[in-house]
C-alpha cells in the first residue's frame, strides 16, 4: 500500500507541512526508526501501531500497551476512514482522503508537546514556602482579631452589661476574672472578688475613697483634721491620699493593713519640721535613725501625774511610783534564808502574763508577802495586818486586841489580893474595865509602831503621807508598762533577753540600787543597809536601745 | 561643565559586607546593654509597700518604655520594605531591632516585677517572649544557612540548577528513545515527576521518599544481558544522566531546605507579633479602665 504521510509543525499561525509517501505492506507508528511513520517522542512506545488496508477498508491495531483513540474513544483495533483522528501518545493522525493513485493519506501533528523543561520544572513544583499556601499577612490579622475579641472587646462587652451577679450568665465573671484580673484578691475581699464595681466604681479613674468607706466607714483619720497641730501642707497631703495609695488591692492573698516601715517612715522622716507643734520626731529607719525612746512614767503618784521622758537624758529618767525598792538589795548572790539561800532571779518577781506579751503585775501578795510579812507582835508571830489599806489596819489592829482583851476576860485574880506584874508585861490585859481599854491602846499604839517603822515596817518600802495622818501610806503607783504609745511583745523577743542578760552594762544597771554607795556584793543587811530617804526616786533600770 | 564620577558614591559604601550583629562595633549591643542597666537600677531603686510590680512608679516607667519599644520594634517591619526612603541605614535598622529586642527582654520582665497569672496581662508577656525566641531563631539562622547554602551551591544560583535540572531532562528523553518501553516509562516518570520543594513539611525536611529519579536509576542498574551494543550504550548514557540529575537534585533539594529554615521563623515572628500588639493593647487598656 503507498501512504501519503504529511507532517505538520505550526509556528504560530503558520503551518510547515513536510510530506513524503511511504510503500509498505503496513505502516507501523511508533519511537522505533524503523517504524514507517516514526513518532520521535519519549511518550510513544517502540510499535505503538499498525494500519492495514483490508479489503473492507483501512483497519489500525494497537501493537504495544499504551493505550490508542479513535475519535477520542480508546480501542485495540478498528476500521478507520477520511476524517477518523487517530491518536498515539502525544501525536494526533488524520486519515485524510487520499489522492488518486495513494491507498491512503495522513496527517501527522504532535499536538501535546512536551514544551519548555524549565517552566514544567518551575510550575510543577512549589519552591519556597510562600507557594505552599501559608500566609503571614492571613495569620496575623486571624490572631490580632483573635485576640483583641477576647482580651478586649467581649470584656468590655460583658462589664458594661453585667452588673450583677444575679443575672446568672455562667462562667461570665470567671471570664472576666481572667482576663483582666492582674493580680490576686486579698482574703478579706475575696467575697466580693467577682464584683469589680463593687470597688472600681467608675471606668479609668481610679479607686475613689467612697468605695473604701462604703464599708470602712469607722476608720478614722490618721490625724484628727480639727487637731492643731500645724503643718497645713502635710495635712491636706494626708487628706488627698487616697486610701488605695497606701491599701494597694489585688496584691496577694494578705491583708492590706501595711505594716512596713517605710509606709510610716516616708512621712515621719521630716515630720518636726513640717509640724514642730505636734511633738512626733523625724524617724528615718529602725534601729538606724529612730530617735531616743520616751518613756512614761509616774511624776507624782499620790496625784497620778504622768510624764514622758526621753531615756538616756540627763539628768537620767526616773520613775516615781513612791515605792523604796533596790534590786541590787534582792538580787544578792548568796540569797535569803527565807527562800533557802537561792539567789534571787528576775523572773521571782516579774512573772509573764499567759500571752507573753507582757508582765503580771507586781504585787504585794504575789511577791513581797513571803518576805515582808506584816507582823506587828512578837508574842503573836501567826498575825499580820491586811496590806494595801492604811486605815484599816488601825483600826484592824485596835479591834484585835480589843478582842483579845475582851475574849480573855482578864485574868482572875484572887480576892483582896494585890495583882502583882512584872515591870513593863503588858501581855496580858488587866481585868478591870479601865485597864483594859489602856491596855488595848498601848498595845495597838505599839504594834502600830513596829508596823509602820521604817526600818521593818510599811516605811521600810513605802512613803509616809502625813497630810492624811501619822500612819497613812502615800499612794503607790507602779507602772506595767512604759511604752504606753507602743506595742512591745516580750514573748516575741525572748530571743534578745539572753543578749540583754549577758551585757555586762545592761546586767549592772539592772543590779544597781536606788542608792548609789549599794554596790557591795555582800547581802544586804539592817548592819550594812544604807540609811532609807523619803521620796528617793526609783531609777529606770536601763535605755535598752544601744548606744554605741 | 562638570563631569560627575558615578563611582563616587562607590567609595562611600561598605566594600566588605558587615553582618547586622557587629553593626558599627555593637552599637546597638552597647546601646540595648545600657537601657538594661538602667532599668535594672530603677527596678531596684523602687521599693514600695510589699513587693515590687508594674503599678509603682518604676513599673509605670518600665511599661511606657517597653510598650514604646514594642511598637518601634513593630515599625521595623515597614522599614524594611521601604527600600528608597531616607530613614537610615536598613542594616542598622535591624542591628537595633535585634538587640533592643533582647533588651526588651529586661525592661518588660523587670515591668512585671515577676508577678504572674493567668490573665491577658501574663499572655502579653508570654506572646512577647515568644516573639523574642521566634527572634533569636532567625538570627540563629540567618548567622548559619546562608554560608551552608553558599557551599552547596558550589557557586552555582538556584536558576542556574533548576535550568540545569531541565537539561537534563531533555537528554534524559532523548537518551530514551533507543531503549526498551519499560525503560523508556521510568525515565519519563523520572522525569515528569521530578519532585522539587512541594509541601511545608517536604520543603522544611528535605526528605524525598518517592524521588522517581532515583527508581529509574535503581531500575536501570543492570543492563539486561541480552542486550544490544546500542541499547547497552543508551543504557550506561541513562544511568549518567541520572546519577548527575539525582545529584543535582539532593543539592537543590538541600539548598531550598535551607531557605525554609531561614523563612520559617518569620511565620511564627510575624503573626505572634500582632498577637501581642493585640494582647498588649488589652492589657494597657484593662489596666487603665479598671485604675
Amino acid at each position: 500500500m503507498q501512504v501519503e504521510v504529511t507532517f505538520l509543525t505550526r509556528r504560530g499561525t503558520a503551518v510547515i507541512r513536510r510530506s513524503h509517501t511511504v510503500t509498505a505492506e503496513s505502516v507501523r507508528f511508533g519511537r522505533g526508526t524503523d517504524n514507517e511513520v516514526p513518532l520521535a517522542d519519549i511518550r510513544v512506545e517502540l510499535a505503538a501501531a499498525v494500519l492495514r488496508q483490508r479489503p473492507d477498508g483501512l483497519f489500525i491495531e494497537r501493537l504495544g500497551d499504551s493505550p490508542l483513540y479513535v475519535n477520542s474513544e480508546t480501542t485495540g483495533a478498528t476500521l478507520v476512514d477520511s476524517g477518523d483522528e487517530i491518536l498515539i501518545g502525544p501525536y494526533k493522525i488524520i486519515v485524510t482522503k487520499p489522492l488518486e493513485g495513494l491507498d491512503a493519506a495522513l496527517s501527522v501533528e504532535l499536538v501535546q508537546p512536551i514544551g519548555d523543561s524549565l517552566e514544567r520544572l518551575m510550575t510543577g513544583n512549589r519552591i519556597g514556602l510562600d507557594q505552599t499556601g501559608l500566609s503571614k499577612r492571613r495569620v496575623s490579622w486571624a490572631l490580632f482579631a483573635i485576640l483583641t475579641i477576647l482580651g478586649l472587646a467581649a470584656p468590655i462587652a460583658l462589664y458594661s452589661s453585667w452588673d450583677s451577679a444575679d443575672r446568672g450568665v455562667p462562667g461570665v465573671p470567671t471570664f472576666l476574672g481572667i482576663a483582666w484580673n492582674p493580680g490576686e484578691i486579698s482574703n478579706p475581699h475575696r467575697y466580693f472578688a467577682q464584683k469589680c464595681a463593687t470597688c472600681h466604681q467608675g471606668v479609668f479613674i481610679m479607686v475613689k475613697d467612697a468605695a473604701c468607706l462604703t464599708c470602712h466607714g469607722g476608720i478614722g483619720n490618721h490625724i484628727a483634721p480639727a487637731a492643731a497641730v500645724g503643718g497645713n501642707q502635710l495635712r491636706r497631703h494626708l487628706q488627698t491620699t487616697r486610701c488605695a495609695e497606701c491599701h494597694e488591692e489585688h496584691r496577694g492573698l494578705h491583708s492590706l493593713v501595711i505594716r512596713e516601715g517605710t509606709l510610716c517612715v516616708n512621712c515621719h522622716r521630716s515630720l518636726a519640721e513640717a509640724m514642730p507643734t505636734a511633738g512626733p520626731r523625724d524617724v528615718r529607719g529602725f534601729p538606724v535613725g529612730h530617735p531616743e525612746f520616751r518613756v512614761t512614767v509616774v511624776r507624782d503618784a499620790g496625784a497620778r501625774n504622768f510624764e514622758r521622758v526621753h531615756l538616756g537624758s540627763y539628768p537620767t529618767p526616773a520613775d516615781h511610783p513612791n515605792i523604796v525598792f533596790s534590786h541590787a538589795a534582792h538580787l544578792v548572790s548568796g540569797g535569803f534564808p527565807a527562800l533557802g539561800y537561792k539567789p534571787m532571779v528576775c523572773a521571782d518577781c516579774h512573772v509573764p502574763e499567759p500571752s507573753g506579751q507582757g508582765f503580771l503585775t507586781i504585787t504585794y501578795k504575789g511577791q513581797c508577802q513571803s518576805c515582808h510579812a506584816l507582823k506587828f507582835d512578837a508574842t503573836l508571830p501567826w498575825k499580820e495586818v491586811p496590806h494595801g489599806d492604811d486605815a484599816r489596819v488601825e483600826a484592824d489592829v485596835a479591834g484585835f486586841y480589843a478582842s483579845l482583851a475582851l475574849g480573855e476576860g482578864g485574868p482572875k485574880r484572887p480576892a483582896l489580893e494585890v495583882e502583882r506584874r512584872l515591870p513593863g508585861d503588858l501581855s496580858t490585859p488587866p481585868s478591870e474595865a479601865p485597864s483594859r481599854r489602856a491596855w488595848v491602846r498601848q498595845k495597838t499604839a505599839q504594834a502600830l509602831g513596829i508596823i509602820f517603822d521604817e526600818k521593818r515596817g510599811c516605811f521600810y518600802c513605802h512613803f509616809t503621807d502625813s497630810t492624811r495622818g501619822q500612819f497613812r501610806v502615800a499612794p503607790v503607783v507602779m507602772l506595767t508598762r512604759f511604752l504606753l504609745p507602743a506595742r512591745f511583745d516580750h514573748a516575741k523577743h525572748t530571743r534578745c533577753s539572753a543578749a540583754i542578760a549577758t551585757t555586762p552594762r545592761i546586767r549592772n544597771r539592772a543590779a544597781t540600787s536606788s542608792f548609789p554607795a549599794s554596790r557591795s556584793a555582800s547581802p544586804v543587811t539592817a548592819r550594812n543597809r544604807p540609811p532609807t530617804r523619803r521620796n528617793r526616786p526609783v531609777p529606770l533600770a536601763t535605755s535598752f536601745i544601744g548606744r554605741s | 561643565m562638570t563631569v560627575t564620577d558615578p563611582a563616587a558614591g562607590l567609595h562611600d559604601r561598605p566594600v566588605r559586607h558587615e553582618s547586622f550583629l557587629v553593626y558599627a562595633r555593637f552599637r546597638y549591643l552597647k546601646i540595648a546593654c545600657a537601657a538594661a542597666a538602667v532599668s535594672l537600677l530603677l527596678y531596684l531603686v523602687d521599693s514600695p509597700y510589699g513587693s515590687r510590680y508594674g503599678g509603682s512608679w518604676a513599673g509605670y516607667t518600665l511599661g511606657i518604655a517597653g510598650a514604646l519599644l514594642i511598637l518601634w520594634l513593630m515599625w521595623f517591619g515597614y522599614r524594611k520594605r521601604s527600600y528608597l526612603k531616607e530613614q537610615g541605614n536598613l542594616v542598622a535598622w535591624l542591628s537595633a531591632h535585634v538587640y533592643l529586642g533582647v533588651g526588651l527582654l529586661v525592661i518588660a520582665t523587670l515591668h512585671t516585677g515577676f508577678h504572674f497569672a493567668w490573665n491577658i496581662h501574663t499572655l502579653a508577656f508570654a506572646l512577647m517572649c515568644l516573639v523574642i525566641a521566634s527572634g533569636g531563631f532567625g538570627v540563629f539562622c540567618y548567622v548559619r544557612f546562608p554560608r551552608l547554602m553558599t557551599e552547596n551551591r558550589h557557586g552555582s544560583t538556584m536558576s542556574q540548577m533548576l535550568g540545569r535540572i531541565a537539561s537534563l531532562n531533555d537528554q534524559l528523553r532523548t537518551a530514551a528513545m533507543r531503549v526498551d518501553d519499560r525503560t523508556a516509562t521510568a525515565v519519563e516518570r523520572a522525569v515528569e515527576a521530578t519532585s522539587i520543594g512541594g509541601s511545608f513539611w517536604r520543603q522544611l525536611s528535605g526528605h524525598y521518599p518517592n524521588c522517581a529519579t532515583a527508581a529509574a536509576l535503581a531500575s536501570i542498574a543492570e543492563t539486561p544481558t541480552n542486550a544490544t551494543p546500542e541499547l547497552a550504550a543508551a543504557m550506561r548514557q541513562l544511568r549518567v544522566l541520572l546519577d548527575e540529575k539525582g545529584q543535582l537534585l539532593t543539592r537543590t533539594r538541600q539548598d531550598i531546605r535551607y531557605k525554609a529554615m531561614m523563612d520559617i521563623w518569620l511565620y511564627f515572628h510575624v503573626p505572634l507579633s500582632f498577637a501581642l500588639l493585640a494582647a498588649l493593647l488589652a492589657h494597657v487598656i484593662a489596666v487603665f479602665c479598671l485604675w
